[in-house]
């Protein structure tokens, strides 16, 4: 329920490797986790409970295409079970979208990942991979985040399943 | 070059070939760079030039020993070439053999003193190795040698940061930003080096200037990172005292991420409160400020659960019913943890108590929780019906949750029961009905329960991970992996070798310590042993960076990247991983029979033996292959990085037979006693090793540094009479300064007038109470060599039931009482078997066999993850 939510720091990596481990069926060493932070310093967050355990985070970055355009990459959003249900992954992600027709300030609930790489890199849109199967994770990516699926990843991961490539415009 | 030695002079046809050679290596085309090679040796075979790129270039292919030995040869052969000790020094480097790596750089810069890539290369390797006073010479060389190029001059300013001269910094920062033209907007490397300035001027306690800086940069959108913009302006406002305006600062980081306690800590410290210590003074003004943010940010939780924190009396009942009300309503399975941290106040666990026991028999009832006889803040639209039966259940959850953190563990059990017979599909009953049962101290019973709720969503590999820990906490370590195998990847040798490559601290941790439980003592080293391997991972990880954050400028992050290196071994899975190991080491240099008793412990199961033999095959087609390419030349380059050798002691047995137990012992604690002050089992851990060891004045200083941290500690306590026997019994006492603080030392914790016997008696009376101290004391007899039966009779004492016995101090107690084989330990086993009632880790051996046979049910072998 009330979780901090806050930029991820390096003394958050190991707490993150941590929280994927434990929690999603694709894994990284923690180089990945430093690398990404290193680089994009802007876009991780973390949701930290009142022990400063993680329970959730994300992670993205920032891809140019042979334009030199950029997007944004939502790499992996991770919430342990207990705070699920909490809106969290969508806070941690999310906060980029149009105006809201919702009566509270639009701007509260802006934040965090999205907002970064739109503002800090001015990326255009931001897109991620989904196991086609993993139907609860498309409708988060969908229903809460706005995300629609843009294309098909035939044989993306590595048991052979394909996955949908999401994609949502962030409106410079 | 007139003076090249003649050896190494080439006549013009083989010269132009060992160019060639050279473009070959750094195009990596390997295969033909070993022909080129070869040609120029049939001829000149002594060439040690080409001798170390031959080596160097076989070393990419995999085949290191051979190419390790041409490199040593060329080297020998030529000791005064530059190309010989660069080549010598990547492959140190590959090696992780850092300081070697930096003595043949710094041979080769004496041959070519300004050669880019090996002051390059030095740089990084002196920052490795914490060399900074030779860092900025390197870094003030490159510089000098390419002013042009932006990351020579952040190279400087870092070095300089490295070496604590935050004023040279500023310098070298400011004469860069000189050279600068037009810098386009949104260069994101300009805005991260932008902000590293304003962190300079900050940690300089320039704060107008930092202030300015930060302001013009992020006006003309050079700082385009919103966040941190706002985060340094509030931090830096607020260190120059409370305004307006840095208030309003804070509040801006609210309204843009109203979800982070911190900016509300500053909010309120701009207005002369500290949220963590609130006094009657200020109380109203924070819990009003509190609300007012709760109206204006409806979706927010985060001021609603601050506010908990700052009420008390009526308000905090008004407040929590709201806030638990709307948990349970929604059903967040977090929401007793979350309140779990007000619990340190007694009226409010009461009155949560109080509140949810109400809900509970509203809801039996038919009743509805909205009330309006209870008051509430904002009164909900009056419902007509009763209750979600959803709402019911999470009520019953958060009253299970509640009543065993207050040790009362069977009403828990009674609540989680009856929520069960309601809807037996929620897993989250079963994972808490999991707990209890384990903290009632049936870990077999425990692990069958959190099962059930894995199996209930199969696809959710936190109920996976759940279930497997249970699992291993039960001593069921081939069910655990079984389980965890659900998850990890098809083609590892075995699920905990993947967890291992996944750097997994969780697992190895738990799997070390159910080896260690079931007397497998070799094994539970190996996996301790494994978790320094990862450390030492995490500890190499930072080499990519010295070099790659200069390139991306995102020089705060590096900076604490270092920081964070720095303290790598304080981590907490470390440190127990260290103290654990270096018990098992302690015990086997005290009994050397101990390594015997768990080597034919270690006989396994045929499960076990079938796991093995599989992971065997597994583990020997990796190697074969590895090999097979290694034979095979191809072109395909395989880096300078040591793939790690085949594992010849898989099961520890090695480690648990050390000659020199005491030495492994101390390499895995020698980084805590800098780092981990703080921590009393590790200056305990330390003395214990140190003592054997010989070494005294560290012993007392270890002890002195516990006493700091509490002076009744139990162990503590036993450590002080054990370091007087010891040291009073030595033939001849330490002479000279060393032997005058040892004896000072200790008689500063053990004063020299008071007699052992008499200082344990009077531990004992200062703490009747306190079965660990009863223990203590009863353990401080045995030292001083009382009769066995008054050994005995002073440790059933824990038994009386003012000593509020503890599950965990039981099981120790009974642990020591075998281990001095006393004719009483069946006697004690049997009482606490009596006295932890749902317990099953009393239970004897061939009971707790058949308990396990039982809960490892074989029915669930047809499982699919999708």
């Amino acid at each position: 329920m009330s979780v901090n939510i806050r930029p991820a720091r390096v003394d958050d990596v190991t707490g993150m490797q941590a929280c994927n481990l434990q929690n999603l069926p694709e894994n990284n060493l923690l180089h990945y986790y430093l690398h990404h932070l290193l680089t994009w310093p802007s876009l991780p967050y973390v949701a930290e409970d009142a022990k400063g355990r993680i329970v959730g985070y994300v992670i993205a970055r920032i891809v140019a295409d042979n334009a030199g355009a950029v997007h944004g990459h939502l790499r992996s959003i991770s919430v342990l079970r207990p705070y699920r249900r909490t809106g969290l992954a969508r806070k941690l992600a999310l906060q980029c979208r149009k105006p809201s027709p919702l009566p509270y300030s639009p701007t509260s609930d802006i934040v965090r990942s999205e907002e970064a790489m739109r503002t800090t890199y001015r990326a255009a849109y931001v897109v991620l991979n989904v196991r086609k199967t993993n139907r609860g994770a498309i409708c988060l990516y969908r229903d809460a985040l706005g995300f629609a699926v843009h294309a098909i990843r035939e044989k993306h991961y590595a048991d052979g399943e394909d996955a949908y490539v999401m994609r949502l415009s962030l409106d410079l | 070059m007139a003076s090249t030695p003649s050896k190494r002079a080439l006549p013009s046809k083989e010269s132009s070939l060992f160019k060639e050679l050279l473009t070959f290596y750094e195009t990596r085309q390997l295969k033909k760079g070993q022909k080129t090679a070869d040609q120029i040796l049939k001829k000149f075979p002594e060439h040690g030039e080409t001798l170390c790129m031959k080596g160097l270039i076989l070393t990419h292919m995999g085949k290191r020993d051979e190419g390790r030995e041409l490199v040593k040869k060329g080297v020998r052969l030529d000791l005064t070439s530059h190309i010989v000790w660069h080549v010598f020094g990547l492959i140190q480097k590959g090696e992780k053999n850092y300081e070697e790596a930096l003595k043949s750089y710094t041979q080769a810069l004496r041959f070519d003193k300004e050669n880019m890539n090996i002051l390059r290369d030095a740089a990084h390797l002196q920052t490795q190795l914490r060399l900074y006073d030779g860092l900025v010479e390197t870094r003030h060389l490159l510089l000098k040698l390419r002013p042009n190029l932006r990351q020579n001059w952040i190279g400087l300013a870092i070095a300089y940061h490295l070496n604590g001269n935050l004023t040279e910094v500023k310098r070298v920062l400011e004469q860069y930003e000189r050279t600068l033209k037009n810098v386009p907007d949104y260069d994101v490397e300009q805005s991260e080096l932008m902000l590293y300035h304003v962190r300079v001027l900050e940690d300089l306690g320039e704060l107008s200037e930092a202030l300015s800086l930060l302001d013009v940069n992020a006006k003309s959108r050079v700082i385009v990172d919103r966040v941190a913009i706002m985060e340094t302006r509030a931090r830096i406002l607020s260190k120059q005292g409370p305004t307006e305006e840095t208030e309003q600062s804070w509040r801006a980081l609210i309204q843009h991420n109203p979800d982070c306690p911190d900016y509300y800590k500053g909010l309120l410290a701009s207005k002369g409160i500290d949220l963590d210590n609130i006094t009657d003074s200020n109380r109203a003004e924070a819990l009003q400020i509190l609300r007012d943010l709760s109206t204006q940010l409806p979706r927010a939780d985060t001021p609603r659960r601050l506010a908990l924190d700052v009420s008390i009396g009526d308000e905090f009942q008004e407040l929590v019913r709201d806030y638990l009300l709307r948990g349970l309503k929604k059903g967040i399975p977090s929401l007793f943890v979350d309140v779990k941290t007000l619990y340190k106040d007694t009226p409010k666990w009461m009155t949560i108590e109080e509140l949810v026991e109400g809900f509970r028999e509203t809801q039996e009832n038919g009743g509805s929780l909205d009330d309006p006889s209870i008051p509430s803040a904002h009164s909900s639209p009056p419902s007509t019906s009763h209750e979600a039966p959803t709402t019911y259940l999470w009520t019953l959850y958060f009253l299970a949750q509640h009543h065993s953190s207050r040790d009362n563990h069977f009403r828990a059990l009674t609540l989680i029961t009856t929520a069960l017979t309601h809807t037996p599909t929620l897993p989250e009953l079963l994972t808490f009905k999991g707990r209890i049962l384990k903290r009632l101290g049936d870990p077999v019973e425990a692990s069958v329960a959190v099962n059930e709720a894995r199996l209930l969503d199969g696809q959710d590999r936190f109920l996976n991970t759940k279930a497997a820990k249970y699992k291993l906490r039960a001593g069921l370590i081939e069910d655990a992996s079984d389980i965890l195998g659900l998850f990890t990847k098809k083609d590892a040798p075995s699920p905990g070798a993947d967890l291992e490559d996944m750097q997994s601290l969780l697992y190895l941790m738990e799997e070390g310590n159910a080896y260690r439980r079931k007397g497998r003592l070799h094994q539970a080293l190996k996996k301790y042993h494994v978790v320094r391997k990862v450390f030492e991972e995490f500890e190499d990880d930072q080499y990519d960076f010295h070099g790659y954050s200069l390139r991306k400028s995102t020089l705060n992050i590096y900076l604490n990247l270092i920081a964070w290196e720095d303290n790598l071994w304080s981590h907490p899975a470390y440190v127990a991983s260290a103290i654990a190991a270096s018990q098992i080491y302690v015990k086997v240099h005290d009994d050397p029979s101990v390594s015997k008793d768990a080597l034919s412990s270690g006989t396994s199961t045929e499960a076990e033996k079938k796991a093995k033999k599989k992971a065997k095959k597994a583990a020997q087609k990796i190697q074969e292959e590895l090999k097979k390419a290694a034979s095979t030349s191809t072109n395909e380059d395989k880096g300078l990085e040591v793939t790690p050798p085949k594992d010849e002691d898989p099961d520890g047995f090695k480690l648990l037979t050390d000659p020199e137990p005491l030495e492994r012992a101390w390499k895995l604690l020698s980084p805590l006693p800098a780092l981990v002050r703080n921590n009393i089992d590790v200056w305990i851990a330390v003395y214990d090793v140190a003592v054997r060891r010989g070494k005294y004045l560290q012993a007392v200083r270890a002890l002195s540094n516990a006493k700091a941290l509490d002076p009744e500690h139990a162990e503590l306590h036993l450590r002080y009479l054990h370091f007087r026997k010891t040291y009073s019994a030595l033939p001849s006492p330490l002479s000279g300064p060393v032997g005058a603080i040892v004896s000072n030392t200790l008689s500063s914790l053990l004063p020299s007038e008071l007699s052992s016997d008499l200082y344990n008696s009077q531990y004992l009376q200062r703490h009747p109470a306190d079965a660990r101290a009863v223990f203590s004391a009863a353990r401080g007899l045995h030292l001083l060599d009382h009769p066995k039966e008054e050994v005995e009779d002073m440790i059933f004492g824990v038994l009386n039931r003012e000593a509020h016995l503890q599950l965990k101090v039981a099981l120790e107690v009974l642990a020591f009482l075998q281990g001095i084989r006393s004719a009483r330990a069946e006697e004690f086993r049997l009482a606490c078997d009596q006295k932890f009632l749902l317990s099953s880790v009393f239970k004897n051996p061939a009971e707790l066999a058949l308990l396990q046979r039982e809960g490892s049910p074989k029915e669930e072998q047809q499982e699919v993850i999708g």
